[in-house]
């Protein structure tokens, strides 16, 4: 049985999604680098495997995936010992669904694509404020989801936690989440910090991001 | 009665997505309006429900589920007398999966990104950045389509109903050049045909464009 491979970058939030999956799960991969600022994923190779020239992408067995949430419920799967990361019960799967429906539009493509998009391509440095203000949406949604709850999709860890932190950690690039007015947010991401493969799949990675960011100079407008 | 009721309004294309699964399962349910230009989805009572405050909203005897996604997901796996519309086989449903979150963030984002500002604060310019996302939208649709009559093979997903709900709307804003995007426009005619497909969506997709097709001026 082949290994699985995971085709990505560390900066990139779905692809940390994707890690941090795998390293719950503790399967082991091959990371294939793929250079995206370097248009790598527009090659004729990587289109072969991903039309739609994304990443993360993931390898098992010959079969390709993409989408890191399509990916990450494909692991959990297959690979866990329990369903507790993705819940096979329809009502919480549902909720789960949810959350990570809310992460690849609001929360990605609405807040954070819309932004490193024009960003990296056009070298743009100055945003409207409808931007700023699709991330104080997103981190106001986010504090209602879990005002009942230690995770985002009810009492336990699941994926749609991973989903999410990987796009939040590296929305703070743009607006940091004010610990006084988003209490459980801050609470939530402290608690996903403890956990103790973190640092390899999340951290090291959003502050990668940071750094592609931090040299585009940039600002939002008034 | 299955008890099911769905909220919304037939304008809305992830409504749709939720009519036209319901109606392939053949399941009766009830269809509560909810005014979006009257607020009604801002009142507590919605609020209660959906904190979101997005429609379509399920209520499955009790069972309240939003995102259409996640939605017709849920139907499916817990109705359906077999897989074909959202396969168990881990690669296929993984297939499925992909244009399902294809539909949530590019297509769907792409028609809010225009129809919000609009709605919300009379912005009647589409930029170029936003016209090219639309396109962009269509464009991924046709390479998906590939050999197939369908966006994951031979037969309708609810991969199809989503997609098809968003792609269908999005003419409001840019056109679907048939010339451009041939085997879109062959999968959106070859869906028309399913006997509900008029009914559950082709109603209120051309509702929502004739609703905004001329109030919108392209940079």
């Amino acid at each position: 049985m082949g290994k699985l491979k995971l085709y990505g970058l560390e900066p990139s939030p779905p692809f940390r999604a994707v890690k941090l999956t795998l390293a719950a799960l503790g399967v082991p991969y091959e990371f294939v680098f793929v250079d995206t600022p370097g248009q790598e994923n527009l090659s004729e190779e990587f289109l072969k495997k991903n039309p739609q020239h994304t990443v993360p992408v993931l390898e098992d067995n010959g079969h390709i995936i993409w989408d890191s949430h399509a990916i990450c419920a494909y692991l959990v799967s297959k690979f866990g010992k329990s369903d507790s990361l993705y819940p096979k019960d329809l009502l919480q799967r549902a909720r789960v669904d949810q959350r990570l429906h809310f992460e690849t539009g609001v929360v990605f493509a609405n807040g954070l694509r819309s932004i490193t998009r024009p960003l990296f391509a056009a070298k743009l440095t100055k945003f409207p404020k409808e931007r700023y203000e699709a991330i104080i949406e997103i981190y106001d949604f986010l504090e209602t989801f879990l005002k009942d709850n230690d995770y985002v999709a009810g009492s336990q860890l699941t994926i749609a936690d991973f989903s999410l932190i990987s796009t939040i950690s590296s929305l703070e690039a743009f607006v940091k989440v004010d610990p006084t007015k988003y209490t459980k947010v801050t609470a939530w991401i402290k608690r996903l910090e403890q956990l103790p493969y973190y640092e390899e799949a999340n951290a090291k990675g959003t502050r990668a991001f940071f750094s592609m960011i931090e040299k585009a100079n940039f600002a939002f407008s008034s | 009665m299955s008890g099911i009721v769905l909220y919304g309004l037939d304008v809305s294309a992830p409504v749709r997505s939720c009519q036209l699964t319901l109606r392939a399962l053949e399941l009766d349910y009830e269809f509560q309006e909810v005014d979006l230009l009257a607020g009604d989805h801002r009142k507590e009572e919605f609020l209660q429900k959906n904190p979101q405050h997005t429609i379509p909203l399920l209520d499955d005897n009790g069972t309240l589920i939003w995102d259409s996604h996640a939605i017709v997901c849920y139907l499916v796996d817990k109705y359906a007398n077999s897989d074909e519309l959202y396969p168990k086989d881990l690669v296929r449903r993984a297939q499925v999966n992909q244009r399902l979150y294809f539909d949530a963030s590019a297509l769907f984002m792409a028609l809010r990104d225009i129809c919000a500002p609009y709605f919300d604060n009379d912005v009647t310019e589409i930029s170029q950045e936003k016209a090219d996302n639309v396109r962009d939208g269509y464009g991924h649709l046709e390479t998906f389509l590939g050999d197939n009559p369908y966006l994951n093979g031979d037969a309708p997903t609810v991969g199809d109903f989503c997609c098809a709900a968003t792609a269908s709307s999005l003419p409001a804003f840019i056109e679907l050049d048939a010339e451009k995007y041939p085997k879109v426009n062959a999968w959106l005619e070859r869906l028309q045909e399913l006997p509900y497909y008029e009914e559950a969506n082709g109603v209120g997709a051309r509702k929502y464009v004739d609703m905004l097709k001329d109030k919108l001026t392209l940079l």
